[in-house]
């Protein structure tokens, strides 16, 4: 009776994780291809792009060319830390886009352009909104 | 950014989403595929690769076309089970191809096969003369089915009045060494009566033998992992790396 009750509990679980387990990796894997959207919002105190982007347009503007140099190197740091947690989810299109303009926007900082600096600035944020959708 | 990394981790992705997708929709082997079964097999494996190894795009949309294109295979599974006449025209029919000898021209044009195609397919099946064949079906897979001339058919123990023993399916009882005692107590069978016989065949130890099979009506199938064959034949025709 005890063996005939143990078989059909080993039977019902091996149903059960023949069910169980492809729906597990499944969702799994439907939550690491999603995550993108997640992980590029900010999750600490100094990963916040959208507030450096704000900040840089507002140094662009008034011509403080030592400290837009200085957020934007700010800025690099924080995408270099977020490329590394939505590389899995997201575009390399986009990624590259960021990047691109990253190395622009330090260009034209250096040469104080203030219309090119928008413009690459507004590019880049355009990406980073992009990125995991 | 590690571009190797991340293909990795989406090879992982598309391979066990494939293998969930195939186990779901799978009952078919290769050889029963219709032609839209193989079609449907390269569009999914080819959208697996592309999730792989396009990082130009989200792995996102390509596992979303993954899931359609499986999704749908299953649906059309499902409606050709439960629907006889969608079937018909989903999965195709059997057709006649040679009635009583003759081949028929209209069944051909219609299923478009040339007659050498008909002739390839008989000779595939052994036949080299068409005026052996009474029936030829072409299956929905492309296959050829055959039903011989009554004079062509092979001559069967029952033509012939012969009583036979029925073989059955064979057992194992020995495995790569080792006893398989639920199958011993399938065939109601101990150790004792596995050892007598291994004795007769000059085995001291089930650990000498690579497999042994039983068959209901009592033959036994020994290969011992010794064969003692003093001259190998060597099938190689070229003496390649090895």
């Amino acid at each position: 009776m005890i063996i005939r009750d143990l078989t059909r509990k080993v039977k019902w679980m091996r149903k059960f994780l023949i069910i169980a387990i492809p729906i597990v990796t499944l969702a799994i894997f439907v939550l690491i291809m999603l995550s993108g959207n997640y992980l590029k919002k900010p999750l600490g105190e100094e990963d916040n792009i959208p507030e450096l982007v704000q900040l840089l347009t507002q140094n662009i503007y008034d011509e403080e060319w030592a400290a837009a140099a200085e957020n934007t190197e700010k800025l690099r740091n924080v995408w270099n830390k977020i490329t590394k947690r939505v590389q899995f989810s997201s575009e390399r299109y986009e990624i590259n886009g960021f990047s691109m303009n990253l190395a622009r926007l330090r260009g034209a900082i250096m040469a104080k352009d203030k219309a090119n600096s928008l413009s690459e600035l507004y590019e880049a944020y355009e990406h980073w909104k992009e990125l995991g959708n | 950014m590690n571009e190797g990394m991340v293909v990795f981790v989406r090879a992982i992705i598309g391979f066990f989403s494939l293998l969930i997708f195939a186990r779901i929709i799978g009952k078919e082997q290769i050889s029963q595929m219709t032609f839209f079964d193989y079609i449907l097999g390269i569009t999914i494996g080819s959208i697996a690769g592309t999730l792989t190894t396009d990082l130009s795009s989200r792995a996102w949309p390509h596992w979303v076309g993954l899931i359609t294109w499986a999704s749908l295979g299953y649906l059309m599974e499902l409606i050709t089970l439960k629907w006889r006449y969608a079937a018909k025209y989903l999965d195709g029919e059997p057709a006649i191809v040679i009635m009583n000898g003759k081949i028929m021209e209209d069944v051909l044009k219609k299923m478009k096969y040339r007659v050498s195609d008909i002739l390839l397919l008989l000779r595939n099946k052994g036949v080299f003369n068409p005026n052996e064949v009474a029936y030829a079906i072409i299956e929905p897979n492309g296959d050829i089915s055959i039903l011989k001339k009554a004079e062509h058919l092979p001559l069967t123990p029952k033509d012939m009045n012969i009583a036979v023993k029925s073989s059955g399916i064979s057992t194992e009882m020995i495995y790569d060494g080792m006893v398989i005692e639920e199958n011993l107590r399938q065939l109601n069978k101990d150790k004792k009566w596995l050892y007598k016989e291994l004795k007769k065949h000059g085995v001291k130890d089930p650990s000498e033998v690579l497999l042994l099979t039983l068959d209901p009506g009592g033959n036994l199938y020994i290969d011992k992992y010794e064969d003692h064959i003093q001259k190998v034949t060597d099938i190689g025709d070229y003496k390649g790396p090895y």
